[in-house]
């Protein structure tokens, strides 16, 4: 670090560069794939792009369309099959209810707990704070067994509901916005006490836009969690199209699938993952802190 | 005693805002117990039941999906494909995450673009990206077998790989085989099926181990290099061991067990793409869990496997606090 030489900077940039294709190399192949036709994806050839030379889309012609009509490039073809053969705008709306619905629950209850467990003196305060980092040892997916049995005799399955109510309670959020308030200075709400303010509009008027940072990395540590997730929706839909999440609807689309359908396939793990990937680029600093956040206690 | 009396006293008056405070961890505790706690117990009494769903019939079979967890083989298969999948997957992503992250923070160009590349993906989904590596990895027409055969045609390369350059017999190396009989199936080989699935986790994993290794490094002061330097450390070997290396212990832990845990819970990938097969190579608890008791219903069994899967969670993260808070406290 301190002795610069040139030679050692080369060495490690191969090294790097070398891992970096490794890395890259299954998203090169995905977006490759998404832009070829079937043969060229059987055969290995057409490079990136692919020949783009005009196909005809055989499910079309089935359904009595003329052939002229059916032609189309293969990157037409795979994207809008990828739309038309399965529901996927649905997946991606089922995609952001769920992961919208599962944060504003989890910050609506996290925040006021948080406040009374950092801002607050009443009995109980310790008790309640061991609890939270004994429920800490519990990951949602390790019971999900039992949540299953629990939901499903409370007839929720194949619902919203069975998506979102795992998650409702994010211990995790509690501790770190408990960590946060902490920070937060007594003065600041003393003076709110003195303009007669409620405890409850202490939170969300004055706790809340102080904790906007702290928010935002949480906010993106759950959507990316909750997007990307494919067990827990497993589990609880079991059959209705109309519920599949964006990881769960690509699944299904790979179970039917024969040689002419992995153009599409790509196609739609495409449109799935790009929006994080997008996002990730546009605010780097943001997501990797938020993605990271269990690690900076 | 006196000081005993007035705290006592204080209770009554210095508690203000009990009611609301109640009031506001309510929900919390309230969800806490329904959808954490009481899961719980209804995993550890079931795991005593020969209980399934839709018949109502539950019966009590004491130790029974115990005692067949720790004696029939296809559950030692489980666990020896979980452990071997732990044990792979662990090591590689915490030294490959140091090293990224040390090359990087000793580069003067372009840090950031290799952490970018790095952490793509941490952020894709995990099943989209392994349907995308078992089209990489197919026999026929993937990228991978593709690329190794076109290989054997290069004549001074295809010498190189066997090793007939330095009077190896082709056809007793890996590669000189795979040239003749073709390259492995890779998730449909029991002898490659765990590394390949291993494989593709430790792709995934490994720039959220270097992010964190990254923030480990940034934070040790340059004074400590320099101190090191004095005592006669100069090569980058020693001060790395003298230094670097202590000073990530804090982050090392965390690594470590937060990769355990979430590689003990693996599941998209063997799901997609092999079903805890083939022979059972990959069939890991997860994977068990979800097709005993979801597919086949066999909820006592389970259950038991959920209990001891808490179990092993737990003590991991107990281990990891114990480890962690001798250095840093919560206050």
């Amino acid at each position: 670090m301190s002795h610069y030489s040139p030679i050692a900077e080369t060495c490690k940039h191969l090294i790097l560069i070398i891992g970096a294709l490794i890395v890259f190399l299954p998203f090169y192949v995905m977006v490759s794939y998404s832009l070829k036709s079937p043969k060229e994806i059987e055969t290995n050839t057409g490079g990136f792009w692919g020949a783009q030379a005009p196909m005809v889309n055989q499910y079309c012609v089935k359904l009595g369309n003329p052939v002229d009509q059916c032609t189309t490039t293969p990157i037409v073809f795979n994207y809008t099959s990828a739309f038309n053969k399965a529901p996927l705008l649905r997946y991606l709306l089922n995609g952001v209810i769920v992961t919208l619905s599962i944060f504003i629950i989890q910050v609506i209850i996290s925040m006021p707990a948080a406040y009374a467990l950092s801002k607050l003196r009443w009995r109980g305060r310790e008790a309640v704070f061991n609890l939270i980092l004994f429920s800490l040892l519990i990951p949602v997916h390790a019971i999900a067994l039992p949540l299953y049995l629990m939901l499903s005799k409370a007839g929720l399955v194949n619902t919203y509901a069975a998506l979102v109510i795992p998650w409702t309670i994010s211990v995790f959020g509690i501790f770190l916005m408990r960590q946060f308030f902490k920070t937060v200075p007594d003065d600041l709400i003393d003076a709110a006490r003195l303009d007669g303010m409620s405890e409850f509009s202490i939170v969300w008027r004055v706790m809340l836009p102080t904790a906007v940072p702290a928010l935002i990395a949480f906010a993106i540590f759950s959507v990316v969690a909750h997007w990307n997730d494919y067990f827990w929706p497993r589990i609880v839909i079991t059959g209705n199209q109309n519920l599949f999440t964006p990881p769960l609807g690509l699944r299904e689309f790979r179970g039917g699938a024969d040689g002419s359908d992995w153009g599409p396939m790509m196609a739609t793990a495409t449109v799935i993952v790009i929006p994080l990937i997008v996002a990730f680029l546009i605010a780097q600093k943001k997501f990797i802190g938020g993605i990271t956040l269990t690690g900076m206690k | 005693m006196s000081y005993r009396v007035r705290s006592v006293f204080k209770q009554t008056v210095d508690y203000p805002h009990q009611g609301a405070a109640v009031f506001m961890v309510f929900p919390a505790i309230t969800l806490m117990i329904i959808i954490l706690l009481i899961p719980v117990l209804v995993a550890l009494v079931f795991s005593f039941s020969s209980y399934s769903l839709g018949s109502n019939h539950f019966e009590w079979v004491g130790l029974d999906n115990y005692q067949r967890l720790f004696s029939r083989s296809n559950y030692q298969k489980m666990f020896s494909a979980t452990f071997t999948y732990v044990a792979i997957v662990v090591p590689f992503s915490v030294v490959l995450g140091l090293g990224a992250a040390l090359l990087i923070h000793s580069l003067r160009f372009a840090q950031d673009f290799y952490k970018t590349i790095y952490f793509l993906p941490v952020m894709a989904s995990l099943l989209a990206m392994a349907i995308v590596w078992e089209f990489t990895l197919h026999p026929t027409i993937g990228l991978i077998n593709d690329t190794l055969a076109s290989g054997c045609d290069i004549s001074w390369l295809y010498h190189l790989l066997t090793g007939s350059w330095y009077g190896v017999d082709p056809t007793n190396s890996w590669y000189g085989n795979g040239c003749m009989r073709g390259f492995p199936l890779w998730l449909g080989n029991k002898n490659y099926a765990l590394w390949t699935v291993a494989f593709i986790s430790i792709w995934q994993a490994f720039g959220f181990n270097m992010v964190l290794y990254l923030a480990g490094l940034s934070s040790i002061s340059r004074d400590l290099y320099n101190a090191a330097d004095m005592d006669g450390a100069l090569s980058s070997w020693s001060s790395f061991w003298l230094v670097t290396w202590p000073m990530l212990g804090p982050t090392t832990v965390f690594v470590v067990t937060i990769t355990m845990i979430r590689s003990f819970q693996v599941f998209d990938t063997i799901e997609v793409l092999t079903k805890g097969g083939p022979v059972k190579s990959t069939y890991v608890m997860m994977y068990a869990i979800y097709e005993k008791a979801i597919q086949q219903n066999l909820v006592g069994m389970g259950s038991a496997i959920t209990i001891l899967f808490l179990a092993f969670v737990m003590v991991l993260t107990i281990v990891q606090r114990w480890l962690v808070e001798r250095k840093v406290h919560y206050s």
